[in-house]
């Protein structure tokens, strides 16, 4: 064998060789890139051959009582049932061939069909029991309290949010306009039309300006800092580099000091006071707060935003008191709220309580997760104690109960549609809170204070009642 | 160490076939027959048998025919998993594959006058092309099969040994009478040849077998042509004919497009590759479990997409593992052909070689959609009877070659 | 019951399919490594033809020859076999003028050059096949 013909062989080894390792990179690259996409396209049979023979799980609230579940239906077909067309359909979402799906139904289908990847006890002897049952969910929802914030939001655009402070438990969580989602047939064409975006759930999905009860964070910011101005005079509007930064209706709040400037929710004292800071350090806050970070929540969550760029001073200004670049979920803004009446931890949301497999056997719960605390407690008290005048005596005197004390912040974003978000936060009893929630009312053209504080007294009133 | 031997290896494979065979008639349980038992374990016998005989028969690779007795395992298994009654029909064919094996290799290596007969291949395979023009069945919008006694087979299977045959005849000189007027112009001639195959398949619209047909020539040709040039006309001339079969044929822009984008066209021309591309993303890497997954749901799941089936229930972790089994199996070909003396032998080596190389290649990048998809077999695990026996018939050659005229022919003669 | 065995097995079937595929690299591997020490020898040498594995004693794939070579049971010898058929010193193989003589050393179960047993001192060719037991060796001179 000449030399020229071992080598030669030798290159078309090579290029054997190397063909048969693209295929394996190939393969590797697939499957890990863009398999998980392709599973999800609807034309995959398989998404669906398994729920015509798996009996999906149902949806509990915390009290066991049902919400969503699946029968077999005329000709053996596995039908779902939504007990309720309206109230749900952000949360648990909709399971449909010919719609997909949404909601709970879409991040909790593997469980609901009873695949869940873990390998445990339960899961096995699922397995050996060969049957075709799926697992069922138990939501931290109160119904009775979902009912009223529904109630409550009705005819208006928005989101209300309530949860337990201490634990993350959501009571309850709202986003209008709904829809119906035992209707989808018919409605379809006009949900997805709709300009108000129906399917949209702004709980978690909405971005917006926070408006004033961004002061929260900026008060901790100026405390945290030693960056209290006790002596600061108010004359209802400061110019920063050249844009006029205004009071609500230019009001003149005179000589104030921090507490002072929070419960009248004075803008230019908290303008100054993001400018006396810096960007650095609200932003150090903020991201205490998890802006700008990934939270792991039971449905798709967007980020909450604070600036990391450069900012204009005019921006700075504005931050400090919740305009300009900042975008928020009302979730977040619930979290904010619930860190301050958790003395200062937060802690991580759920709408999943318990995983229960068909016989009733626990396979998963929900433990009480702290993410982060966000400042020691002297600091979160004065916070609390300014969020418990604010309406007491301040701007969220509607949300003022008889019996019990509520600690809140109102707020009124400007927003590019020319009428205000009106936002109130807060949480009760005061003294030991049970509840948080905000209510945030989409283009309302009202204040906070007018408009979403007594939504949320009523809200809060009912809800006690409730739980207690 | 003493661990890292052939008994190992055997009983490897042993275990591997009797857990999923005993898997599989779980899963089929209670609808087996007594017969389908029997066949299946005495297949599993005839295979541990065959590799001890082979092991104390042959001198020459010990490998080769290891490597494709687990390739066949994991195929009968998912065909039968897939359909048991192609299952079964399928287990008849290894049988004959093995014993058609056995007999190839025996009648290779005694009988010395291969290099003597290029004409006579040359005509089987004209004579098989023409047949299946005029006679052939049209199945899939391809004209591949004859049926002969009821018996029906795809001719261009067999033709490929034949055609690694017909090369190796003229690249060791064989074929010509030295300096005759056919010798010199050789490299024309040849091309002349092989692309008269290629256009029949083309008509045929055997587009997989094409593209082999090309590679083994191209393969040999660089190997042993005398002036490089004639490699470079070849690239160029099979370049240019693709383009043209793009514009001309639809069933090669068809194949074309839907690799681009088979998600526009998923109803329709699309559809085969998008359920084979949904069946490998399911599988993940350790796969759906045999039984567990919906290889049904693949067109064509026991033959052409078998690879995809076989993901689907055994991971992307099997299907790797299934292309370094076919690269091993390659190497050793190549491996033969470095060792033989003789150049005849030598380049049925490499072209058996290039051909279960090549055709690997083209099927699993298909159905993987990283080349436009070409129908053709997977060798050893597809379903079918002609591509299992004329693999075994392949095999059996090479399995000859490795050890034929060994030593300056001392040892055998 | 099947899905929990099926879940099993593809895990077991991966392994298995990697672990052969292991082996076979690895004996490759044992082989090529063989062939270049083969490679080396370049005077005369005895290359054994009886497969390594089927073997229940040490043996070496090649054995080159110097001057003299012994082979037989018991530990002095050159090439050392534990084989109940081989005499404790069975044959040698000595150089005189660039030949090689095989003498078998009266061994109970002979040596046979080619299927021929040998009684006397015999020149070796290359290409012989020197069997003693059940093993065989091809003398090959490289020179």
């Amino acid at each position: 064998m000449s030399d020229i013909e071992r080598k030669r062989i030798l290159k078309v080894v090579s290029i054997m060789a190397f063909l048969n390792i693209i295929l394996i990179f190939y393969l590797t690259y697939f499957q890990i890139f863009q398999a998980e996409n392709i599973k999800q396209n609807p034309y995959n049979k398989r998404l669906w051959a398994d729920e015509q023979e798996i009996i999906r799980g149902s949806f509990y609230d915390r009290n066991n009582n049902v919400l969503a579940y699946s029968i077999i239906g005329e000709n053996d077909n596995i039908e779902r049932v939504y007990k309720y067309d309206y109230l749900y359909s952000h949360i648990i979402g909709y399971s449909f061939r010919e719609y997909g799906k949404a909601g709970l139904e879409k991040t909790y289908n593997s469980s609901l069909i009873g695949n869940t990847n873990t390998i445990d006890i339960n899961n096995i002897k699922n397995l050996i029991g060969n049957e075709r049952q799926g697992n069922d969910i138990v939501l931290t929802i109160d119904h009775d309290i979902q009912q009223k914030s529904r109630e409550l939001l009705l005819g208006k655009k928005g989101s209300i949010i309530t949860m337990n402070p201490k634990t993350g438990e959501i009571y309850s969580m709202v986003s209008m306009p709904d829809f119906n989602v035992n209707n989808l047939a018919n409605e379809w064409e006009n949900i997805i039309e709709n300009p108000n975006s129906p399917l949209l759930n702004r709980a978690t999905q909405g971005l917006y300006p926070p408006g004033s009860t961004f002061k929260i964070v900026t008060a901790l910011s100026s405390l945290q800092n030693d960056s209290t101005d006790t002596d600061y005079i108010c004359t209802g509007s400061i110019i920063v580099d050249g844009y006029r930064i205004n009071d609500y209706d230019g009001k003149n709040h005179g000589n104030v000091g921090l507490e002072d400037a929070f419960i009248e929710s004075c803008n230019t004292y908290f303008a100054e006071a993001s400018l006396r800071l810096g960007h650095d350090k609200i932003l150090e806050t903020a991201e205490n707060f998890y802006f700008n970070k990934k939270i792991q929540f039971d449905l798709d969550l967007k980020q909450s935003s604070f600036p990391t760029n450069d900012m204009t001073k005019t921006e700075l200004a504005a931050s400090g008191i919740g305009q300009g670049r900042i975008l928020v979920t009302p979730l977040e803004m619930l979290m904010v709220t619930s860190a301050i009446a958790n003395d200062g931890n937060i802690v991580k949301p759920h709408l999943v309580s318990k995983i229960l497999s068909y016989k009733g056997d626990v396979i998963e719960t929900r433990s009480i997760e702290i993410l982060n605390n966000v400042g020691n407690y002297n600091d979160v008290k004065k916070i609390q104690d300014m969020m418990i005048d604010a309406v007491r005596i301040g701007t969220g005197k509607n949300a003022k109960l008889r019996d019990i004390t509520v600690a809140g912040k109102t707020g009124t974003a400007e927003n590019s549609s020319g009428l205000d978000h009106a936002w109130f936060v807060g949480y009760a009893p005061a003294e030991n809170p049970k509840i948080a929630v905000v209510v945030l009312l989409e283009e309302e053209g009202a204040t906070g204070g007018r408009s979403a504080a007594p939504i949320a007294k009523d809200l809060i009133e009912f809800s006690l009642q409730k739980l207690n | 160490m003493k661990l890292i031997n052939f008994k190992t290896a055997r009983n490897l494979l042993f275990i591997f076939e009797i857990i999923s065979l005993s898997l599989i008639f779980l899963y089929n349980w209670p609808n087996i027959e007594i017969n389908t038992i029997y066949l299946s374990l005495g297949l599993i016998a005839l295979v541990y048998v065959s590799n001890v005989i082979l092991l104390k028969l042959s001198k020459g690779d010990n490998y080769i025919f290891l490597i494709v007795c687990m390739l066949m395992s994991i195929g009968i298994i998912m065909i039968y998993r897939i359909d048991p009654n192609l299952g079964i029909r399928q287990l008849q064919w290894l049988y004959i594959g093995i014993i058609s094996f056995f007999i190839t290799y025996i009648f290779f290596k005694f009988y010395n006058k291969w290099d003597k007969h290029f004409e006579l291949y040359l005509a089987i395979s004209y004579i098989l092309f023409f047949s299946t023009l005029f006679f052939g069945l049209r199945t899939n919008g391809s004209l591949r099969w004859i049926n002969i006694g009821g018996l029906s087979f795809q001719p261009s299977e067999l033709i490929k040994i034949i055609f690694v045959f017909i090369l190796a005849c003229i690249y060791s000189g064989k074929a010509f009478s030295a300096n005759s007027k056919f010798d010199k112009h050789k490299e024309i001639i040849t091309l002349g040849i092989v692309y008269s195959f290629i256009a029949i398949l083309f008509i045929q619209r055997n587009l997989g077998a094409s593209i082999v047909f090309f590679a083994i020539y191209a393969g040999i040709q660089y190997i042993y042509t005398q002036n490089l040039k004639y490699t470079i006309y070849n690239l160029v001339l099979f370049t240019f004919g693709g383009f043209a079969g793009y514009f001309i044929f639809d069933h090669v822009r068809i194949r074309f497009i839907t690799w681009l984008n088979p998600w526009e066209f998923i109803d329709t021309i699309g559809y085969q590759i998008t359920q084979s591309l949904f069946a490998i993303a399911e599988g993940g890497f350790f796969g759906t479990g045999i039984g567990r997954g919906r290889p049904n749901f693949i067109p064509l799941s026991y033959n052409d997409f078998i690879f995809s089936a076989i993901i689907e229930e055994m991971g992307i972790l099997t299907g790797i593992g299934i292309i370094m089994l076919y690269l091993i199996f390659v190497y050793r070909g190549f491996k033969i052909a470095l060792k033989q003396e003789e150049m005849f032998y030598r380049i049925i080596s490499i072209g058996i070689s290039l051909l279960f190389g090549v055709q690997t290649f083209i099927i699993i990048g298909g159905v993987i959609k990283l080349i436009p998809l070409t129908g053709l077999t997977l060798p050893f695990i597809s379903y079918g009877g002609t591509s299992i026996v004329t693999s075994f018939i392949a095999l059996g050659f090479l399995q000859g070659a490795s050890e034929k005229d060994l030593n300056g022919g001392s040892q055998n003669e | 019951m099947f899905n929990i065995l099926s879940i099993l097995a593809k895990y077991i079937f991966v392994f298995i399919i990697y672990m052969f595929i292991f082996l076979i690299i690895r004996m490759i591997y044992l082989d090529i490594n063989q062939l270049s020490i083969e490679k080396n020898l370049n005077g005369a040498y005895l290359k054994l033809l009886n497969r390594l594995d089927d073997l229940q004693y040490k043996l070496k794939d090649s054995y080159s020859i110097a001057d003299e070579i012994t082979l037989g049971r018991s530990n002095d010898n050159d090439i050392v076999i534990k084989s109940p058929y081989v005499s404790k010193h069975h044959f040698k193989i000595v150089k005189d003028e660039r030949e090689f003589y095989i003498e078998d050393l009266n061994s109970s179960n002979g040596t046979y050059i080619n299927g021929e047993r040998i009684y006397d001192a015999r020149k070796l060719k290359k290409g012989d096949i020197i069997k003693v037991g059940e093993l065989e060796f091809m003398f090959m001179d490289m020179n």
